[in-house]
């Protein structure tokens, strides 16, 4: 379980996440859904330990951040580094030993490259494939499926559903509704730093046809396309 | 275009003061730099003009990179950014020539003058995607990524050890000995992103362990190929040998203290000071191993918690 608990985060005066309590269960699946700037990378850091905070973030499992597989929106990689040892390096950070890199490399990766000569989809797959190794408890996905070509999200869909099956925690950010119908139990809306809303699986059409009327509204006929 | 060179200039003066050095002071030590470094080339060899031309060709190359130059195509159009790019090598070669001339190297000059001109119409990939092998892939990343960026040093270090050899020279195999030592203290000066210290599952003294017994390692596995030869050559200095061999293991251990205990900033001009003090007082290293100790542990434990 990892509990938050009235977590606010402040940059200067800027408020950027306002109150913030969620519970996340082993063995679901979270969406963060929310629109650019809402906060959701913010409150991934201070999951992760990233950022300092006020309030409260507790798990089952202490350090969070040692039993924690953090995908980042963006992964950053060194100029010379190739994939292989990168996945190498974030095992080793995790104390696990990886047998036979090559036969886990279920993205078929060409891990003798440098990953910074990758596309963003090459580098966001050896990021998963990396934490993935790393045999993590909890996971934290910030945008998994974006730049990621539709084979790969296939099986980036399957392997959070076996996550789950796995009694793992896994929290889902992304900007593509369908991604998180597919995946998720539950989903958290997040406005300017708020939570908004908590959508169970069974409303999910709901929240989607909410999100289009409020979001769409009439701007598309303001911009008078001709 | 004046826009674009007031902003490399302030982009220039923003790194100065990153480094926490005011830019003219900055300037000011990199002329005098410029001057010393060159004066003591062509004091100490003939071939000093070559030096100066393949330093140049090295900075003027950097301007061609490929997407560098796809940019200021897309901002500036085709007749500016050409200009700029001429502009650009010119003041980048400007130093070089000047000292050539000082030196009545007149042809050399001028030739470095036309090549920074007609480089400016090239753009190519200075960085290859040849994936280098090396023996330092199962402790990502300092190594391996350090030793990529500079591994042409190293059998040119390993030449000169031969020949320090071969001449009855002993003070140059030692140079060539502190010359890997002090290529590898290069893999340490950048502070890498906050995800590579955070991914550690573990505290803040077996992180710093963990570097340092790599770094022992590692640099062990380039030093000692011409440490043991100058051990086999000169016996009788082998006391004096393996003190430098020492000098590097510890100066290689204080740069890796030193860039934790600035990090997530670079290692700035305070740390720099105290680390150039110990290279003229090295017992000093005594007190500063733990001064940079206890500051890398207070930084990384924000991190590592």
């Amino acid at each position: 379980m990892i509990l938050v608990k009235q977590l606010y985060k402040n940059y200067g005066s800027n408020e950027v996440l306002k109150n913030i309590s969620l519970e996340f269960m082993k063995g679901k699946v979270y969406g963060i859904v929310g629109e650019n700037g809402a906060g959701k990378t913010t409150l991934f850091r201070c999951i992760a330990g990233l950022e300092d905070y006020k309030g409260e973030i507790t798990s089952e499992l202490k350090p969070l951040k040692n039993h924690l597989g953090l995908l980042l929106t963006e992964p950053f990689f060194f100029s010379k580094i190739t994939g292989e040892e990168y996945i190498q390096l974030l095992c080793n950070a995790r104390n696990r030993k990886v047998d036979s890199i090559k036969e886990k490399n279920i993205f078929d990766l060409p891990l003798n490259q440098y990953a910074s000569t990758y596309s963003t989809g090459m580098k966001k797959k050896l990021a998963i494939t990396a934490i993935l190794l790393q045999e993590n408890d909890y996971f934290i996905l910030d945008e998994p499926f974006n730049g990621v070509d539709i084979q790969s999200n296939i099986i980036l869909a399957e392997l959070i559903h076996k996550l789950k099956q796995l009694n793992k925690i896994v929290l889902v950010s992304s900007h593509i509704f369908s991604t998180l119908s597919e995946t998720c139990d539950e989903i958290h809306l997040i406005k300017k730093g708020e939570e908004v809303k908590t959508v169970p699986k069974a409303e999910f059409g709901n929240l989607e046809q909410e999100m289009k009327a409020v979001n769409i509204g009439n701007k598309i006929e303001r911009l008078g396309l001709k | 275009m004046n826009a674009y060179f007031l902003l490399q200039y302030k982009l220039a003066n923003r790194k100065l003061i990153e480094l926490g050095i005011n830019p003219l002071v900055g300037y000011v030590l990199g002329i005098a730099g410029f001057i010393l470094i060159s004066e003591y080339l062509y004091l100490k060899t003939e071939f000093a003009k070559y030096a100066v031309i393949l330093v140049a060709l090295t900075f003027l190359a950097k301007t061609s990179e490929i997407n560098r130059n796809a940019f200021l195509l897309m901002v500036f159009g085709n007749k500016k950014s050409r200009v700029i790019r001429i502009i650009e090598n010119l003041i980048l070669c400007l130093p070089f020539s000047i000292l050539l001339i000082y030196h009545t190297e007149f042809w050399e000059s001028i030739l470095l003058i036309v090549v920074s001109v007609l480089l400016a119409s090239f753009s190519f990939n200075t960085n290859f995607n040849f994936t280098l092998p090396t023996p330092f892939y199962k402790r990502p990343f300092e190594f391996a990524v350090g030793f990529r960026n500079t591994f042409y040093i190293f059998p040119f270090a390993y030449l000169l050890t031969i020949i320090a050899i071969s001449v009855n020279n002993l003070n140059l195999g030692i140079f060539a000995l502190l010359l890997v030592f002090v290529v590898t203290f290069t893999f340490y000066l950048k502070p890498e992103n906050e995800y590579y210290v955070w991914s550690f599952s573990t505290s803040s003294g077996r992180f710093l362990l963990g570097k340092l017994v790599t770094a022992a390692r590692y640099s062990a596995f380039l030093a000692l190929p011409p440490a043991i030869a100058l051990c086999v050559f000169y016996p009788s200095e082998i006391a004096t040998i393996l003190m430098f061999l020492f000098l590097g293991f510890t100066f290689l251990w204080t740069i890796i203290l030193a860039k934790y205990s600035a990090y997530p900033n670079e290692i700035n001009l305070p740390e720099g000071i105290l680390i150039a003090v110990c290279i003229y007082f090295p017992p000093l290293l005594l007190f500063l191993m733990p001064y940079f100790y206890i500051k890398s542990i207070r930084k990384l434990n924000a991190i590592l918690k």
